[in-house]
């Protein structure tokens, strides 16, 4: 089935915006914020001014982003958690690269149990 | 693995002393993932004083702190020197070693129910199981048993020192 690039790209997008939403309701529920998920913008710095958090969030995000979508975080992702917008990109990368190796690995590096 | 850890060797692991060493003896070990400890709760403890006068009940922070040095104990064997026979741990098993000093701090506790309350004659059977690790900082489930009962469960996350 021959895709048209326009297709592709609005499904990127789409996608993105339905991972950032995820990602927002994720980072409030996990680290029980009093907050509208909606009101955390995309590329609204997480740490230091913006969200405020700290590197104990940072253990409880990854946390989320593995319940979410059994991909774990290292001590070298730690960029990734800068903004939703850049969270978002990576989980979708991981996805991508999962679904070309044929599935997710479930097993991942993080032991949780 | 089975281990049988007495306070002697508990005491080389964690700087705490009386009246606040709140573990006896560590008798399940996985160097770094898990242990399974023993507090004794007797009349005796200091805190019964005020804690409360004529309703001796262990204070719940006091039994978070039980599972937190059951931690760093479950840490501190894992700075050990490989090959150490864990079975067999004794005061030498230490020497030139200071785990004491390197004992880090609790930074967080997450979803802690205290579900009964712990009064003196009971045995707490603590459980600590590490649950990730970023950075310095790392998760821990932990809970407590008396006579087979969850008394407290939750979740705590401890730093090493940098």
């Amino acid at each position: 089935m021959a895709v048209s690039g326009k297709e592709q790209v609005t499904a990127y997008a789409e996608k993105k915006r339905q991972v950032c939403k995820d990602l927002k309701q994720m980072v409030v529920d996990q680290l029980c914020l009093d907050l509208d998920p909606e009101f955390i913008t995309n590329d609204q710095p997480l740490f230091g001014r913006g969200l405020e958090l700290d590197s104990i969030d940072s253990l409880e995000l990854s946390v989320g982003v593995f319940n979410l979508y059994q991909i774990s975080l290292s001590d070298d992702d730690k960029a990734v958690l800068s903004s939703i917008n850049s969270l978002a990109e990576y989980v979708m990368e991981h996805q991508a690269k999962d679904a070309s190796d044929g599935g997710a690995d479930l097993s991942g590096g993080m032991d949780l149990g | 693995m089975k281990v049988r850890i007495d306070t002697g060797c508990i005491m080389k692991m964690l700087p705490h002393r009386y009246p606040f060493l709140l573990i006896d003896r560590v008798t399940e070990l996985e160097p770094g993932k898990s242990a399974v400890g023993i507090k004794n709760v007797t009349i005796n403890e200091p805190f019964f004083q005020g804690h409360f006068p004529g309703e001796p009940i262990v204070p719940g922070v006091l039994l978070l702190e039980s599972l937190a040095q059951l931690t760093a104990v479950m840490y501190g064997a894992a700075a050990l020197p490989e090959g150490t026979d864990f079975a067999n741990l004794n005061e030498e098993s230490f020497s030139g070693i200071d785990l004491a000093g390197k004992v880090g701090y609790l930074a967080e506790i997450r979803n802690v129910k205290f579900k009964s309350l712990v009064r003196p004659g009971d045995t707490l059977e603590l459980h600590a199981v590490k649950k990730i690790q970023m950075g310095l900082l790392s998760q821990i489930q932990v809970f407590a048993r008396v006579d087979g009962q969850v008394v407290v469960e939750g979740i705590i996350t401890v730093s090493q020192k940098a």
